[in-house]
């Protein structure tokens, strides 16, 4: 029934070599326009030197601390925030340098989909309104024929066709977020971000919204960047999840794997810092020592190494490299092997 | 101990009075299709030091009730009923004036949506500085004297040192941004920082860390608690993440659609939810490590324009007996701090039941 309108359908099978997204050397760096001069006295390192492919048909996770640049990354592939080097490969076509016009049929094809549902919808549009604005973005799609595609949009994320002449504020929170999904598909996007988009859900709707996620996903080969901070979501979604921290990707594994074998050991803090919803097993959480680093100002070598436990002389000396454990994952780390070997990394019982 | 006899059932163990206590808390609000009655009859106590949990599903009238709390609601846009008791004064009937003196100062709050509950047009620093100028000008004068500094540089001195507290760093640089200029996150420990400043007696927290990384949100949490155990604070802990309520909460509050449908101590819950609501609720938290099939309780929140006749629970529920139609399910107290509002916990509910 979406014939008409999602006419490019594309039935590849994921494939490592050929990704959707390929990052190289990403940095997105802002300004600090502060001094008098005009010219920036230092750079906000919110992205730095990423290299990071996202595959066709995946859900890659991604999780971090706050403030290490996560949405920025997300904006920064969809060119909404300044690339200040580094290529930006999307289906094939570096869109790093573009600007303007020929930016636009790429960006359209590349949607987000933020938090807030209510902050992200003019509370004076109708949801007609809503997505009549954004099939505007769609060439495709002929005006005289933006009610029955709005109606078919609704349909996709399980919302009825009189909803249509409503306002925003009549819905629920779930149902706001599904009309920011519709928007969204609005454009016949490939890929979208969902940068925290179902943290304001309770855990009910957040899992009936999840599940329509993973719906369109199949049937709209749909490929996704899951921002979150969630990490038991993170793991219920995707298919595999890159750990951020201060602007860099520390680590990539499956979602499988990540928690129960992580090799970074900011990866294992994040694990002993997630409250368990169980009230008979109380634990102090893992409250991570030390300070969250300065973006401005990363810490030298490993940005990990001010509060890393396992730390040793080189790592305050010398960026670690990227070790390859398998095809889909690697992780950032000098002692990786080592720590690997002595399993410290792998949580015991009291830790969960 | 006084004429509200409601909140009986609603006490922990101890015979502590309460700091706060909700009687009968009705909110409409006038919107073009008619009135929509977000909350219906709420009731509870907040005690000293005790951090409640209030859990429930998105739209279900959490965060109305954290504003009307302190009286936030607006006239126009709506009516609030009911009394919501604090210090022997009732705040739904205080001017504006009295308010004033209350808000941000003996209750704070940190509300959902940190960046738009910062003032865009100053600095981070500059309303951090008021702040300190208000409730802490002893503090200031303190430092002053002991250190022989000038009063911009004790006050920026606190500063520094409240805003290290919620984990914030490189606080120079940010003393001189604008809300716009930070992350979420960084503007939520902002707001908590700012809301603890003047040592509040009740701090409402509306997903205060829902915008946190694990990390960050486990430094913030061991704050409040330290901050409950060693200041008396109470704390309403507004949250979608029950693993924060297991963790940290001395008891839960479950609201569906504008009531509260049951509040025990946490581990009670936990162990043994009784309201049908609940149940399903608990289900559909994911757990870490285990990758089952994410369960939902079918169905949406109903219209509250036209809220269903009785239990506004029914349309959802597997249980539903006639009387559910009919008649609102009152809270009954199930056992010592567990209340339970469902019809299939009164003793002669068999006699209800339809099928
Ligand atoms: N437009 C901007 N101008 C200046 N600095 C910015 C801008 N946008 C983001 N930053 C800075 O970049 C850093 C990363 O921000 P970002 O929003 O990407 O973090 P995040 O990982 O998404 O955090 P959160 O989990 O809190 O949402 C922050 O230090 C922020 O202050
Ligand atoms: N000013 C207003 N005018 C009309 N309706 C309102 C107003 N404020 C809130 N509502 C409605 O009241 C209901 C409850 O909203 P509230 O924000 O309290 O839910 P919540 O439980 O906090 O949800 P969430 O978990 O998504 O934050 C919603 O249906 C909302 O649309
Ligand atoms: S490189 Fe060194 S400091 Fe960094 S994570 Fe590995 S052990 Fe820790
Ligand atoms: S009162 Fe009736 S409808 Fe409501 S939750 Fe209980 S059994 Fe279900
Ligand atoms: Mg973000
Ligand atoms: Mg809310």
């Amino acid at each position: 029934m979406f014939h008409v309108f999602y006419t490019n359908k594309i039935t590849k099978k994921t494939d490592m070599n050929n990704p959707l997204i390929k990052l190289e050397q990403v940095n997105t760096w802002f300004p600090n326009n502060k001094s008098i001069l005009g010219k920036p006295k230092f750079w906000i390192k919110a992205v730095s030197d990423v290299n990071l492919n996202i595959i066709e048909g995946e859900c890659l996770g991604l999780v971090g601390e706050s403030g290490c640049g996560k949405s920025t990354l997300g904006r920064t592939i969809l060119r909404l925030a300044p690339l200040y080097s580094g290529r930006i490969e999307f289906m094939g076509e570096d869109i790093g340098q573009l600007d303007g016009k020929v930016l636009k049929p790429y960006r359209a094809r590349m949607q987000m989909v933020f938090q807030d549902p209510k902050a992200s919808l003019n509370p004076k549009m109708t949801i007609f309104k809503v997505l009549s604005e954004a099939l505007h973005l769609n060439s495709s799609v002929a005006k005289e024929n933006y009610l029955e595609q709005a109606v078919k949009l609704l349909d996709l994320v399980d919302l009825r066709p009189e909803h249509i002449f409503r306002y925003p504020h009549e819905f629920s929170g779930g149902q706001q977020q599904r009309i920011c999904i519709a928007r969204a598909l609005a454009t016949n996007p490939k890929f979208i971000v969902f940068d925290e988009a179902t943290s304001a859900l309770d855990v009910s709707v957040q899992a009936q919204v999840i599940s329509l996620m993973k719906n369109l996903q199949k049937k709209l080969n749909l490929t996704y960047l899951f921002i979150s901070h969630d990490l038991s979501i993170i793991e219920h979604v995707c298919s595999r999840v890159a750990v951020m921290y201060a602007g860099q990707i520390i680590e990539v594994q499956d979602a499988g794997s990540l928690f129960d074998t992580p090799r970074h050991p900011y990866t294992k803090a994040l694990k002993n810092a997630v409250p368990i919803a169980d009230p008979e097993s109380r634990k102090e959480l893992g409250i991570l020592k030390g300070e969250v680093p300065k973006l401005s100002d990363p810490p030298s070598g490993c940005h990990f190494h001010p509060r890393c436990d396992y730390k040793k002389d080189i790592c305050s000396k010398k960026n670690p490299i990227v070790y390859k454990i398998d095809e889909n994952s690697w992780v950032r780390c000098h002692f990786q092997e080592e720590l690997w070997q002595q399993g410290v990394l792998i949580n015991s019982k009291e830790s969960l | 101990m006084n004429n509200i006899t409601l909140n009986k059932n609603l006490k922990p163990a101890s015979e502590v009075e309460p700091v706060l206590k909700v009687r009968d808390l009705n909110v409409a609000f006038n919107i073009p299709r008619g009135q929509a009655k977000i909350l219906e009859g709420v009731n509870f106590d907040l005690f000293p030091k005790e951090i409640l949990a209030l859990v429930g599903e998105t739209g279900s009238g959490k965060s109305v009730t954290a504003r009307s709390l302190l009286n936030l609601i607006p006239g126009r846009s709506g009516e609030t009923k009911g009394q919501v008791l604090f210090a022997e004064n009732d705040l739904l009937l205080m001017s504006d004036k009295e308010l004033q003196r209350i808000r941000g100062n003996r209750i704070s709050m940190v509300f959902q949506n940190p960046q738009s509950s910062i003032n865009p047009v100053f600095t981070l620093g500059e309303q951090i500085f008021r702040l300190i100028r208000l409730y802490l000008s002893a503090a200031v004068e303190d430092l002053k004297q002991k250190t022989h500094c000038s009063q911009k540089q004790a006050i920026e001195t606190i500063a520094k040192e409240k805003l290290n507290e919620v984990g914030l760093t490189d606080i120079k640089r940010t003393l001189k941004l604008y809300a716009n200029e930070i992350s979420g996150g960084m503007a939520q420990r902002y707001r908590i920082a700012m809301a603890l400043i003047s040592s509040p007696e009740i701090l409402i927290a509306d997903e205060a860390t829902s915008a946190l990384d694990v990390t960050v949100q486990a430094h913030i949490l061991k704050l409040m608690k330290d901050l409950c155990k060693n200041k008396q604070t109470a704390i309403l802990f507004i949250t979608h993440d029950l693993g924060i309520a297991a963790q940290i909460c001395d008891r839960v509050a479950v609201m569906y659609a504008g009531r509260i449908v049951e509040i025990a101590e946490t581990k009670k819950i936990f162990a043994n939810p009784l309201h049908p609501y609940t149940k399903g609720l608990l289900k559909a938290v994911p757990k870490l490590g285990k990758n089952e099939p994410l369960s939902f309780v079918p169905g949406i929140i109903p219209d509250l324009v036209n809220p269903p006749v009785g239990c506004r629970f029914h349309r959802r529920c597997d249980h539903i007996m006639n009387i559910c139609r009919k008649q609102k399910p009152e809270s009954l107290k199930f056992e010592d701090n567990h209340n339970v509002s469902c019809f299939l916990y009164k003793q002669n509910h068999k006699e209800n039941r339809h099928e």
